[in-house]
C-alpha cells in the first residue's frame, strides 16, 4: 500500500476532525483569495484612475511649470517633439491650460480650462469614455464643454445649460466667452471633479490667443510591458534640462507607494489569518498523531523508517490542505469572480471615496488575477507544513517502544 | 550450532525517580534455529523487556545482542528499522494490526517497505493467509474481525517476510482458551513444517505446555533454561 492510500484512508478514518480541519482552511483560504482580489482590483483601478484617466505613463512640462501653472510656460516645439514621440512607440498628445473663472444663472466658480487634442487625447487616456451623463466633446461643436462632476454641482448646472467664462489671455486682455454643457464626468480627481472644464485645444487657443504650443504633453507607451522608469530615463537623457520628464509614478507618489505596498499589505493580513489557521491545523494534527502514537509504534516495530512516518504526517495534511485549497480555489474564484463583475458597492458607506486627491470609484471591484488565487494557496500550504513540524518531529523521534506502551 | 540470537551479558536497567531499575541483569542465552521457546516469569520479572531487546525496540544499558551475525546494540535506529523489517517477525498482545488496513493489506504491508514485486508479494501474502486459515477474509478491516482472527492476521504479518524469528509477546492474552489452542495449533505447525522460530514472552500455562524450550525469567535474570524432552 503506498503511503499516500494510507494517509488518505487515515484523514478518512476520522472524517469529522478531517472535517472541520479541511474546511477551517478552506474558509480562510477562500477570505484570502477575495481579499487578494480585491487589493488587486484596488491596485488595478487606481493605477487606471490615475493614468488612463489624466496622466498617461509620461507627462512633459517646462521647469517650474507643475509648481506655477504660468500661462506663458509654453513647450514651444510641442508639434514636432509629439510627432517625435509617435515614431518612437508612444501615443502622444498635447494639453493647454488656462485658469479662470466660470459663472452660471446661479452661482459662479474657479475653474481650470483644459484644452485638449480631440483626435489624439483617446490614445493616451480613456477620460472620454468616463461620461456621468452627456458625451464627450466634438470637433463641429464650437462652444460645447465637458465639466467635473463636483463643478456642476457648485454651479447648479446640467446638460445643456450656458457657461460664462472670465478670465485672461495671452496677450494681457480679458478673455471671456460663453459654452455650452455637453457632457458631466464621472469622479475623476478633486481638481478636475471640481474644477475641471474640458474643451478642444483649438476653442482654448482661440480664447486665451495662444496660436502655438503647449503647457503639457502627455505620452502613453504603445508597449506597457516595459520598464517606465527606464523609458522616462531614456526620455530625459534625449530631452536635457530644458524640459521637466516625469512619470505617472513621480507625479503621484502617495499612489504609486500605495500600491508598491498593497502586496505587502495583502501579505501582513494573510501572515495573520494563517496564523489562526495553523493553529487549528498544529491541533489537529497534534491530536490525530497523539492518539495513534501506539499504532506509529507498532509501525516502528515491523520496519516502518522515521523518515516514512514523516512522509506520512505530511500526506495527510497534504491531502487535507488539497481538498481545502481546492474548495478555497472554487468558492474564492466564484466570490472573486462575482466582485470583479458586479463590485462591492461602498456607496452606502460614502457617497465619494478619495485617496491622495484620486477619486475611486464607489463601487469597489475585485480582479482575479492569477497572483490573488495563487499566493493564498501557496501561502496556506507553506502554513500548513509548518504547522505540523512539531507532530512529524515528535512520531519520528519516539522510541518504538515508548510508542508501543504509550496509553 | 550458529545460533539465531545471542545475548551476551545483557543488561537493561530503567531509572524510576531515584531508583534503579534492573530490568534485564546479566542475561546471556542462545536461541537457535527452529526453537519454540518461550520466556516464562511472572508479570515484571523482565521477559517483555529481554524481547524488546532482541528486536531492536529498546537500546541495551550494557551487553550484546546478536541477531544472525550482527550487533544490535552497535546499530542505529534507521539500520535496527531495517534489520526488524527483513529479519524480525512481531507478534503481539493486543494483535495491533493497522485499523485502515484490510487483513491481506496488514499481511503485505512489509513485503511493501521491502519493495517486493506486486505480484510475488500477492502469491506470498495469499499462501500466507491460507496457511493461517485465513482464505476468504482478506478484505475484512480489523473492526470486522474476531480477536482469533485478528491474531491470526498478525502472524500472517510476522511469517510472511520469513524472518528469521517471530518475537511474541503474550499472543494468547486477549482470547479465550479455545482461540488461545488453536492459536498455538497454528503456530506449532508453523514451526514444525516450514521451520519458524518463535519465541514467545508468557505466563500462559497453555504456551508453556506447548513450548519445546522453557526458559524461566525472575527479577530480570535467567532462572532456568529447560528443553523439553519430545
Amino acid at each position: 500500500m503506498n503511503i499516500f492510500t494510507l494517509a488518505s484512508r487515515n484523514v478518512y478514518r476520522n472524517r469529522h476532525r478531517s472535517m472541520v480541519t479541511t474546511l477551517a482552511m478552506a474558509f480562510a483560504c477562500t477570505m484570502m483569495i477575495v481579499f487578494s482580489a480585491l487589493m488587486d482590483g484596488f491596485a488595478i483601478g487606481s493605477e487606471r484612475n490615475v493614468v488612463s484617466m489624466n496622466t498617461g505613463d509620461i507627462q512633459i512640462h517646462l521647469p517650474g511649470y507643475r509648481d506655477d501653472p504660468d500661462i506663458y510656460s509654453l513647450i514651444d516645439n510641442a508639434d514636432s517633439l509629439v510627432a517625435q514621440f509617435r515614431a518612437d512607440a508612444f501615443y502622444a498628445t498635447e494639453r493647454l491650460f488656462a485658469f479662470g473663472l466660470m459663472a452660471s444663472d446661479q452661482s459662479s466658480s474657479g475653474v481650470q480650462l483644459r484644452g485638449v487634442d480631440l483626435d489624439y487625447e483617446p490614445t493616451v487616456t480613456d477620460i472620454d469614455q468616463h461620461i456621468m451623463t452627456g458625451e464627450w466633446l466634438s470637433a463641429d461643436d464650437q462652444h460645447g464643454v465637458v465639466i467635473g462632476k463636483k463643478l456642476s454641482k457648485l454651479l447648479d448646472v446640467g446638460l445643456g445649460d450656458e457657461l460664462i467664462f472670465v478670465g485672461q489671455t495671452a496677450d494681457g486682455y480679458m478673455a471671456n466667452d460663453s459654452f455650452q454643457i455637453k457632457g458631466i464626468l464621472k469622479s475623476v480627481s478633486a481638481t478636475i471633479d471640481n474644477a475641471g472644464v474640458f474643451m478642444s485645444n483649438g476653442m482654448l487657443r482661440e480664447l486665451i490667443t495662444l496660436p502655438t504650443g503647449a503647457h503639457e504633453l502627455v505620452l502613453m507607451r504603445t508597449d506597457r510591458t516595459g520598464d517606465l522608469t527606464l523609458r522616462t530615463e531614456q526620455l530625459k537623457t534625449a530631452l536635457g534640462d530644458d524640459l521637466d520628464v516625469m512619470n505617472w509614478q513621480q507625479l503621484m507618489p502617495v499612489i504609486n507607494r500605495f500600491l508598491e505596498t498593497a502586496h505587502i499589505q495583502t501579505l501582513i493580513m494573510m501572515i495573520f489569518t494563517y496564523i489562526a489557521v495553523a493553529s487549528v491545523v498544529l491541533n489537529a494534527m497534534l491530536m490525530s498523531v497523539f492518539e495513534r502514537i501506539h499504532e506509529f509504534g507498532i509501525m516502528k516495530a515491523i520496519g516502518v523508517k522515521p523518515k516514512q512516518l514523516i512522509i506520512l504526517i505530511y500526506a495527510e495534511m497534504f491531502i487535507q490542505t488539497l481538498l481545502a485549497v481546492l474548495i478555497a480555489l472554487l468558492a474564492g474564484s466564484g466570490l472573486s469572480w462575482y466582485l470583479q463583475e458586479n463590485g462591492l458597492d461602498m456607496s452606502s458607506m460614502a457617497d465619494e471615496i478619495s485617496f491622495a486627491g484620486l477619486a475611486f470609484d464607489p463601487v469597489w471591484h475585485a480582479a482575479l488575477t492569477p497572483n490573488a488565487l495563487l499566493m493564498p494557496t501557496l501561502f496556506l500550504f507553506v502554513i500548513a507544513a509548518i504547522a505540523v513540524i512539531y507532530p512529524a518531529i515528535k512520531v519520528a523521534v519516539i522510541q518504538p517502544v515508548d510508542a508501543i506502551h504509550h496509553q | 550450532m550458529n545460533p539465531i540470537v545471542e545475548l551476551r551479558d545483557l543488561h537493561k536497567h530503567y531509572q524510576q525517580g531515584e531508583l534503579e531499575v534492573k530490568a534485564v541483569d546479566n542475561v546471556s542465552l542462545a536461541i537457535e534455529k527452529g526453537d519454540f521457546a518461550a520466556l516464562c516469569g511472572p508479570s515484571g520479572s523482565g521477559k517483555t523487556s529481554i524481547l524488546n531487546l532482541i528486536g531492536g525496540l529498546d537500546s541495551v544499558t550494557s551487553g550484546k545482542v546478536i541477531l544472525e551475525g550482527t550487533d544490535l546494540s552497535a546499530l542505529k535506529n534507521g539500520e535496527l528499522a531495517e534489520i526488524r523489517k527483513n529479519r524480525i517477525g512481531f507478534v503481539f498482545q493486543a494483535y495491533n494490526l493497522i485499523p485502515v488496513m484490510t487483513a491481506y493489506e496488514n499481511a503485505a504491508f512489509v513485503l511493501d517497505l521491502q519493495g517486493v514485486d506486486p505480484a510475488v508479494s500477492r502469491a506470498q501474502v495469499m499462501k500466507t493467509l491460507a496457511d493461517v486459515g485465513l482464505t476468504g477474509l482478506e478484505d475484512r478491516r480489523p473492526d470486522q474481525m474476531s480477536g482469533g482472527q485478528q491474531q491470526r492476521v498478525a502472524i500472517a504479518r510476522a511469517i510472511v517476510t520469513q524472518p528469521a524469528i517471530v518475537l511474541a509477546d503474550e499472543p494468547t492474552a486477549n482470547v479465550d482458551s479455545k482461540t488461545a489452542e488453536s492459536l498455538l495449533d497454528l503456530m506449532e505447525t508453523l514451526n514444525r513444517e516450514q521451520g519458524v522460530t518463535f519465541l514467545f514472552s508468557t505466563h500462559d500455562q497453555h504456551v508453556m505446555d506447548r513450548a519445546k524450550r522453557i526458559i524461566h525469567i525472575l527479577d530480570g535474570q535467567v532462572e532456568s533454561d529447560e528443553l523439553k524432552a519430545v
